[in-house]
């Protein structure tokens, strides 16, 4: 119990506490100073102990009877007066202790040391996240128990309320609280040891840059995740020596140049996130002119990109919420706007891109564009992920939704940190490299495959951890051999080995492997369920490594 | 000074000096010892430990510890009394030096509150 709470209880306790102890001394002293008669009449006087008994089963409301003999007339006017006395003393002091346990000061007091409880019990690395939002609910879906706990702070109590009603498991500590306040992120437990990091993807970057600093100076080893959609915010964080910037736009932007420049250096990154690793028609962005639509945060991303690329675009200006004031309507399309698409060069277009903030004005944009020109390539900026149906049904052939990629990006770095690291190598590789990787891996294990990250260490490998201590010389290609037939292969690829602060993508398969090794693995659930049982059973392990000496 | 203060020393004294009126006499005989006053003593050390709730600074700690501790004692001593009154039936010397010697402790308990309330306002004092 936090001491805070019992002092306001005590404090709230004092006049109920004063107002009941008046009431009995009062009362007792007056039956004390009454004489009575006893049974035979002879004159009597009460002692305390008999005063203090009756009033006690009196005041309380039992009521036994009159005692230690029956009250002559001047001791029942009395007891009628200390009666009603002692009873409105009582009442009171109950009334205070009912408002006392409803008392918003005592209740908030109570909530905070049940969250400070929850957090200081959570015995699991975790991350502090600030605002509840379809953003940082989906990185808590997935990222709430497997590896990682989650503790979530935010301004609004119906957001926390919100979060209450999910029925997160294991349970998701919650609690209203300003997430600028240093008292309240320590609190949610940023000074503590398996704090592994803080999330804040505020709308505001202010917001954003004061929580980095403030945390950056609560706790120096804190993985601090920021989102920020300036150029100046990013150069003001990697200033302050933050690595882990997210910027959403700056995704988009570099997708859209892979995606022009090197389709499967592109593709392998949708992978990543969940696309199947096959490029489909519909994937391939056309070349020949674009034309923006929007010259906001998202507008400016995709226009470097494009500039990236070397493509040739034009960029309209489009305030979408001045639009709706002047025209009274979201639906895009009037004459006006016909010609000025058309002045834009529509026809003559392969891509539109539609970045307003308006998801309405963004689908009817793309639609008048079709209209104009039914082969011209579309792409939509998605801002409410409610209207997922609607832009589902509109035939879009690309939508970017921004607080998509930010989650999955977060959610990238912190569990699936081979995966990030992945792309980020994947990246300064060309095309063809990248071609074949795909085709290497849609050849080894299917179109659709998935891939697993693991360390090599006691928990993940108990029988290549001891065969490694022997020191015995593994490699990696030992470890592709099925354990069914040692001659067979397993339908694995190792994709990514990390050694300490090395990285080898696409590793020699003649590689000897170390404990402590990561690495990232693509197969299918029953491949990558073989190589579990290789690496954990010593008798697999054996029967595997015998044929690789032999 | 604030009422707060006044009422809570006038209190803490009252608690004393009541107690005193108690303890005072030969401690062998019950007649010197008013069981009106031991009533009074316990009461006006009650209302004292009340005022003391929820004081958060270090010396009001010290001074509800003492106060508990009166109360404490001279809810004892009334409780021997009683016993041996109605229990025992008879009021012996072992019971009245007992009922006696508790309020004695009971005293020096407030002695020590009063000294330490006294000493906190002088030393507030500049």
């Amino acid at each position: 119990m936090n001491e805070q709470i019992i002092w306001i209880v005590l404090k709230r306790l004092r006049t109920p506490f004063l107002v009941i102890i008046i009431t009995f001394a009062i009362s007792i002293l007056g039956l004390v100073l009454i004489p009575g008669t006893d049974n035979n009449g002879n004159p009597y006087q009460m002692t305390f102990f008999d005063a203090f008994y009756f009033v006690t089963y009196m005041a309380s409301t039992i009521g036994f009877g009159e005692a230690p003999y029956t009250f002559n007339y001047e001791q029942r006017m009395w007891v009628s007066f200390a009666v009603y006395f002692t009873v409105i003393g009582w009442f009171y002091g109950i009334g205070a202790i009912v408002s006392l346990i409803q008392d918003e000061a005592l209740r908030k007091a109570l909530s905070t040391n049940s969250f400070r409880n929850q957090v200081k019990h959570i015995n699991k690395p975790f991350y502090i996240i600030l605002g509840y939002n379809s953003i940082t609910k989906s990185i808590i879906d997935r990222l709430n128990g497997r590896d990682y706990r989650v503790v979530v702070l935010d301004k609004d109590d119906k957001k926390i309320d919100e979060l209450i009603l999910e029925n997160f498991y294991p349970d998701v500590p919650a609690f209203v609280g300003d997430a600028t306040n240093q008292k309240m992120l320590k609190i949610a437990g940023i000074h503590q040891k398996n704090c592994a990091g803080i999330i804040s993807l505020f709308e505001d970057d202010m917001v954003n840059s004061k929580i980095a600093t403030i945390s950056k100076l609560l706790n120096k080893k804190l993985d601090i995740i920021v989102k920020a959609t300036s150029q100046q915010q990013l150069e003001h964080f990697r200033s302050m020596d933050l690595k882990h910037v997210k910027n959403p736009f700056d995704i988009i932007s570099k997708r859209i140049y892979y995606g022009i420049t090197a389709p499967h250096i592109w593709l392998l990154e949708m992978w990543m996130y969940g696309h199947i690793l096959k490029l489909k028609k519909r994937d391939h962005f056309p070349q020949g002119k674009y034309i923006i639509y929007g010259n906001g945060r998202m507008g400016k991303a995709i226009k470097e990109g494009l500039e990236k690329a070397g493509v040739e675009y034009v960029i309209k200006d489009f305030d979408s919420q001045k639009y709706i004031q002047d025209k009274n309507t979201t639906i895009f399309g009037d004459d006006d706007d016909m010609e000025s698409l058309l002045k834009l060069g529509v026809k003559e277009s392969s891509c539109i891109i539609a970045a307003t903030q308006n998801d309405l004005l963004n689908l009817t944009i793309l639609n008048k564009a079709k209209q104009l020109n039914p082969k011209i390539f579309t792409m939509a900026r998605e801002n409410a992920l409610d209207d997922l149906n609607i832009f589902q049904a509109s035939k879009i052939n690309k939508i970017y939704i921004v607080e998509k990629i930010l989650a999955d990006a977060t959610y990238n770095y912190i569990a699936r940190p081979l995966a990030d690291l992945f792309i980020q190598e994947a990246r300064k590789k060309d095309d063809e490299w990248a071609e074949v990787i795909v085709h290497m891996l849609n050849n080894i294990t299917g179109m659709n495959p998935m891939y697993f990250e693991t360390r090599l260490n006691d928990d993940n490998a108990y029988a290549l951890t001891l065969e490694l201590q022997e020191g015995e010389n593994i490699t990696l290609a030992d470890l592709r051999r099925s354990r069914a037939d040692r001659n067979e292969l397993l339908h694995i690829v190792f994709l990514l080995l990390k050694r300490g602060d090395e990285v080898y993508l696409m590793p020699d398969s003649r590689m000897k492997l170390e404990i402590g090794d990561e690495l990232l693995i693509v197969s299918d659930e029953e491949n990558y369920d073989d190589f579990e049982y290789i690496v954990n059973n010593i008798y697999e392990l054996e029967y595997v490594l015998g044929c690789a000496t032999s | 000074m604030n009422m707060h203060k006044i009422m809570s020393g006038s209190f803490f004294i009252l608690a004393m000096t009541v107690n005193f009126g108690f303890f005072y006499g030969d401690p062998t005989i019950l007649i010197e010892h008013s069981s009106y006053e031991l009533f009074a003593a316990i009461i006006v050390n009650l209302i004292a430990t009340v005022l003391k709730l929820g004081d958060r600074t270090q010396l009001g700690a010290v001074l509800l510890a003492t106060s508990i501790v009166a109360d404490i004692q001279l809810i004892a001593s009334a409780t021997v009394w009683a016993f041996a009154m109605y229990v025992m039936s008879s009021v012996g010397t072992e019971a009245i030096t007992a009922i006696i010697s508790l309020s004695g402790g009971a005293l020096l308990a407030n002695i020590v509150s009063v000294i330490l309330f006294i000493g906190d306002t002088l030393k507030s004092k500049r």
